[in-house]
């Protein structure tokens, strides 16, 4: 009886050391390719950071127009946002490969979904922001920037929690917190205009109606 | 071409074809076509004298009945000493019900120019103007020269108080007289006198098959006259009515003229580097007086709207215009109403870069047209502060100074065209 438990025993631990063995290659590719991407991002980075140094990055981004990237940048330095960015972006890759030697299929799926994503999420946020934006501020809206930078988080948001549900990550715990979070904000949102602002609403909206009305018939001025 | 059927064009040009094409687009027609073909036949009239002139004229007209545009043509003609010119009248397609005013136009347009073509006329004459201000005499001016004289191009000369034709005062008229040389008032018409030559230019064009096409046949064909060489004048028409403006939709309204100006603009690119300096072209006609009193203005809106895209569009006029002029806009939005003056320098700038962030597509180009808007609004309160007391002659004046001024910047236009990465604070 006890030979035909250390047999079973015997046989158990046989198969787990093989199934350890054969995902041991993977295991050893997918650290010596993060380790590799490890490097190739510390050099890149290097190169970059001094590179942009020597054009005065950080300056010059601002005179060029992009303010809102030195004031999003960690440290306000728009070098250390691109430098950082390079890092992770080859890290990935890194890891993208690495993964690979477990199972080729999976990652090029898992590429394909996400790279063909993110930029329609990404330029569709930005040209809603800024149409919203553009949009508000001829219509002589106080808060223009506002609306905008509410309209890119919720969209932001939404977007996010899509790509989440697309992607198989999170399940039904991200539909309830998307539910909660985007639900409490539109809940806030009417009770403030409902209760708490109706006046002010009210008379912005009169105001509003009384400029277009009074402006098309006092107003003495064409175009063309 | 669907305003004459097939079978229709083929008896015109059976009948010996067209000496004349007439669109009458007036945009609120209320039944006025019985007025239009009055109209026709009053200008044509002034011609019978000598009948060589105008033997056939196809009238065009919107009439707003709809429906479609086979609609049965009648035959009608103007008796004068025997030898009668033949008026044939048609409908114009009836506008799609989705589609805004300046695409119903530029289609209608299309159609006029397309039959007068094929029929091979040595006039078209189109009145795109509110029939209740166009006369008679208004056809008859604006193709007159064409068919007496030998212009290719009549531009219309409308008499306006000081607060009308902003865009044409500000935009378009200075920038078509720096870039192809020429001193034309309204070069979007609506209202033009077209010889067939240029008919035939402007139909080798590709204006977009489909409606509501980028490209605008009211915003090319004086160019095209003036890069062609054709001979180009201005008639004097008179007052003209316009609709209120619609502030709500300034920024459409930009968009619609301007998107298809700095079109234009890429397009004859060429041309116009090579331009130096503008000359008057021949003026027809009897200037009349406009009325001094223009009403009041209220700039404050304006004003509002101007300091609010500076402080908010930031971001969005960063990568069209240079540092300088951002420094200047943000500067001037802080100015008191009573300094609150916009230098023709500055706003020629911001006319040019705006022209090259359009053909570069530096940001989508309908954001980039309606985000012009506020400076646009900035100009008219500046100019409307400074000519408040002014005559028609201080009018006439600061006109002048501005085209002036847009001659003075082409330099900076081409150096920035060629070569749009060049460092430019």
């Amino acid at each position: 009886m006890w030979d035909q438990v250390g047999q079973a025993l015997s046989q158990s631990m046989n198969r787990m050391l093989s199934e350890m063995a054969s995902l041991l290659p993977g295991v050893v590719a997918l650290i010596a390719a993060l380790l590799v991407s490890a490097l190739a991002a510390w050099i890149l980075t290097a190169i970059l950071r001094r590179s942009l140094a020597r054009i005065d990055f950080d300056r010059r981004a601002a005179q060029w127009g992009f303010q809102a990237l030195a004031d999003w940048s960690p440290a306000k330095s728009p070098t250390l946002l691109a430098t950082r960015a390079v890092a992770w972006t080859v890290m990935l890759i890194g890891f993208l490969i690495g993964i690979s030697a477990f199972d080729v299929a999976l990652t090029s799926q898992f590429v394909v979904r996400l790279f063909a994503y993110l930029p329609n999420v990404l330029a569709a946020v930005v040209v809603l922001a800024r149409s919203v934006l553009i949009g508000a501020v001829n219509l002589n809206l106080q808060y223009a920037r506002l609306l905008s930078a509410g309209v890119k988080w919720l969209v932001t948001v939404l977007a996010v929690a899509m790509a989440l549900e697309h992607l198989g990550i999170g399940g039904g715990i991200i539909r309830l917190a998307f539910g909660i979070l985007f639900g409490g904000i539109v809940l806030a949102l009417a009770l403030a205009v409902g209760l708490g602002s109706k006046e002010l609403v009210s008379r912005s909206l009169d105001r509003e109606a009384s400029k277009s009305s009074n402006q098309n018939m006092q107003e003495p001025v064409g175009h063309l | 071409m669907d305003a004459v059927s097939q079978p229709e064009l083929e008896r015109i040009e059976r009948a010996g074809g067209a000496d004349l094409v007439v669109g009458i687009l007036d945009p609120e027609p209320d039944g006025q076509a019985g007025a239009a073909v009055a109209s026709v036949r009053e200008a044509l009239a002034a011609f019978s004298a000598d009948s060589s002139k105008v033997a056939r004229a196809v009238v065009l007209c919107n009439n707003g009945t709809g429906g479609s545009a086979a609609t049965a043509p009648h035959l009608d003609s103007v008796d004068s000493g025997g030898q009668s010119p033949t008026v044939f009248c048609y409908n114009l397609p009836a506008p799609d019900p989705a589609e805004t005013h300046q695409p119903s136009m530029s289609h209608a347009y299309r159609s006029v120019v397309a039959v007068g073509g094929r029929l091979g006329v040595r006039a078209c004459g189109v009145i795109a103007s509110r029939l209740r201000a166009a006369t008679p005499q208004w056809i008859f001016r604006l193709v007159q020269p064409v068919l007496d004289l030998g212009f290719d191009l009549v531009a219309p000369r409308y008499t306006r108080h000081k607060m009308e034709g902003l865009l044409n005062r500000s935009v378009l008229s200075p920038l078509h007289q720096a870039l192809y040389g020429e001193q034309l008032h309204n070069p979007v018409g609506p209202d033009f006198g077209l010889s067939g030559k240029l008919l035939q230019r402007v139909l080798e064009r590709d204006f977009g098959a489909s409606r509501g096409a980028e490209r605008d046949p009211l915003t090319s064909i004086a160019p095209t006259a003036a890069c062609g060489g054709l001979r180009v004048c201005e008639s004097h028409l008179g007052a003209r009515t316009q609709p209120p403006t619609d502030w709500m939709n300034l920024s459409s309204l930009l968009a619609r003229i301007l998107g298809p100006t700095f079109l234009e603009m890429e397009r004859q690119a060429p041309f116009w580097q090579r331009i130096r300096e503008s000359h008057a072209v021949p003026g027809f006609g009897l200037p009349e007086a406009a009325s001094e009193d223009g009403g009041t203005v209220d700039v404050r809106r304006m004003m509002e709207s101007f300091q609010l895209g500076a402080q908010n569009l930031q971001d969005v006029w960063g990568p069209i215009l240079p540092p300088m002029t951002l420094l200047e806009l943000r500067r001037l939005s802080r100015q008191l109403p009573d300094q609150f003056r916009m230098p023709d320098d500055l706003w020629v700038r911001i006319v040019y870069d705006f022209a090259l962030g359009h053909r570069l597509r530096t940001i989508s180009r309908d954001h980039l047209l309606r985000s012009f808007t506020p400076l646009y609004l900035g100009w008219i309160a500046a100019y409307a502060l400074e000519m408040e007391t002014a005559g028609s002659s201080e009018i006439e004046a600061r006109t002048e100074r501005l085209a002036r001024a847009y001659e003075a910047g082409k330099p900076y236009l081409v150096s920035r065209w060629r070569w749009p990465d060049r460092f430019n604070p």
